[in-house]
């Protein structure tokens, strides 16, 4: 009877707990919204009565407009869809190849150290100062923006890569060796599992600096992206479509990053923070 | 009858970084015969963990040598295994993957394999746990993976190097149970290195005392106890010889750190 009586009772107290919470959460969201249009409102009013200068801070009717323009000539997701393309293969040539080469040093020990003190230094370099060699090698097409965000984010995917190696439990490793595994067993069952983590932060990390890399590319030299449109716009002062620049490369950095967090989620589910 | 391990005046030294040597192991003569459970205890830096390397293969000594059934260590069929206090559990594996991994990173997993491992866990109350990640399950019942690990690579000596200091002290006397239970079963030789004099007497058959730097073996104590019934790890501790032997093997370790 008590046993019941127990089991009955058992999942009220959580529905009970999760209530607040959600409303809580409801709240939150509904005071940064309201926050957030108050803001926009203010500043149209402040655009509309001159106030402040239009000409040099936009207003987000004008925005709209110019969204509804880019929209309907076609430009604006043409431009999106360059960038998109520029950033997510930089980012992938550079989180590739700097993951690989940071866990190959795992079979070279003899030169790991000084390869990871090169790679500490290859970040340290200002990538944007590379731009103007990287187009001039690699013309003003698509291709230069590539390298850019590839090489903006090869090194921050190196250093993870070999910080997850030298991080990892010296007795794990033994124990592999104890058990007469081969050097390529440790790599694929041990080295390369425990990487995925950092694989994935370091990624993570590197979705901005690929968007910089390829925008800063658009910048110095391009016929199309998100970053000509800004660079073209704000050289002729229209400041509405430098803002709307800025929001939709703002999507584009969430969107990415939303995206590798839901396929780290399916890949790392053995996580205990989870 | 040829001892299931040997370590054979087995000399070692720590070579610091600027290539000055310090002898930490002097002369070791230690045999295990087949199917005993020997404990070896030190104070910490003892040389115990140095000794454990070298017996499992992982360190190679300056002089001496370890033989497994009368040959030189990795060169015949007997298997040494180890255990450590850290269960080393992969936390990508699910429970079973994991007991597997021994039999994975030597050859291949096979159906029969695989229903051992199934068995074993069910044994050990993991049945439910099958596919549970590591994080997922706690502290006891991870060792209980990491011995399963172990067993299934079917080792005729089991080397364990503290492997149940971390745990609680119920759990802890259900793994040297476990073990006890084990070695009756199957015949296995057990090495316990272990700073725990308790744990050792419970256990083993023998207990041997390290002191010195370099590290001699100062004591080599046969333990007998009288157990009312089967002797597991409750009855060991329970019985009347249990005090004299920790007072014995006390004294050896104090008058090393006197000594020292």
């Amino acid at each position: 009877m008590s046993a019941q009586i127990d089991t009955a009772a058992a999942p009220k107290p959580r529905a009970r707990q999760a209530s607040p919470h959600r409303t809580r959460n409801l709240i939150q969201n509904a005071a940064v919204a309201v926050i957030v249009l108050a803001g926009l409102a203010l500043w149209q009013i402040a655009a509309d009565r001159h106030l402040i200068n239009g000409q040099l801070f936009g207003s987000p009717l004008g925005i709209l407009a110019s969204a509804h323009q880019g929209l309907t000539t076609g430009t604006l997701l043409y431009d999106s869809w360059v960038t998109l393309y520029e950033t997510v293969a930089g980012l992938l040539l550079g989180s590739i190849a700097g993951t690989g080469c940071g866990l190959g040093l795992w079979f070279v020990p003899k030169i790991a150290r000084p390869a990871e003190g090169v790679s500490i230094v290859l970040n340290s370099v200002p990538k944007i100062a590379l731009g103007p060699l990287i187009v001039i090698w690699f013309g003003s097409g698509m291709s230069s923006k590539i390298w850019l965000a590839a090489i903006s984010t090869f090194a921050v995917s190196m250093i993870a890569a070999t910080a997850s190696v030298r991080e990892l439990d010296r007795d794990l490793l033994n124990l592999f060796r104890a058990l007469g595994a081969s050097r390529g067993k440790i790599f694929r069952k041990l080295i390369l599992p425990s990487a995925v983590p950092w694989i994935f932060s370091a990624l993570r990390m590197n979705i901005g600096f690929a968007l910089i890399g390829a925008v800063v590319g658009e910048y110095i030299a391009s016929q199309a992206g998100l970053g000509h449109e800004v660079f073209v716009a704000g050289s002729l002062f229209d400041l509405n479509t430098v803002w709307l620049g800025i929001i939709v490369l703002t999507l584009m950095a969430s969107l990415l990053t939303l995206i590798v967090r839901l396929i780290e989620e399916r890949f790392v589910t053995w996580k205990s923070d989870r | 009858m040829t001892p299931a391990l040997a370590i054979r005046s087995l000399s070692h030294d720590f070579i610091a970084a600027d290539g000055g040597a310090t002898p930490v192991l002097d002369r070791l003569d230690i045999a295990v015969a087949p199917g005993e459970i020997l404990a070896i205890v030190g104070r910490s830096g003892a040389g115990k963990s140095t000794l454990f390397n070298i017996i499992s293969g992982l360190l190679s000594p300056r002089s001496g040598r370890i033989e497994i059934a009368g040959v030189p260590a990795g060169t015949g069929n007997s298997r040494i295994a180890y255990m450590l206090q850290k269960d080393l559990l992969l936390p990508w594996r699910s429970v079973l993957d994991n007991a597997l991994l021994g039999i994975e990173l030597r050859g291949k997993v096979g159906a029969v394999d695989r229903e051992d491992a199934i068995a074993m866990l069910e044994r050990y109350g993991l049945a439910a746990q099958i596919n549970a990640y590591p994080h997922e399950i706690s502290g006891g019942q991870r060792q209980r993976v990491a011995l399963t690990r172990t067993l299934l690579l079917r080792p005729t000596v089991l080397l364990l190097d503290e492997p149940f200091s971390a745990l609680d002290y119920e759990t802890r006397l259900m793994l040297e149970d476990d073990v006890m239970s084990l070695r009756d079963e199957r015949g296995m030789s057990v090495v316990l290195v272990t700073h725990d004099i308790e744990e050792a007497i419970a256990m083993s058959d023998r207990v041997v005392v390290l002191a010195g730097r370099p590290a001699r073996v100062s004591q080599d104590i046969s333990i007998g106890l009288t157990t009312a019934g089967r002797r597991d790890a409750i009855s060991a501790r329970e019985a009347p010889e249990f005090r004299a032997y920790h007072a014995r093997i006390w004294g050896a370790l104090k008058s090393t750190a006197i000594a020292a």
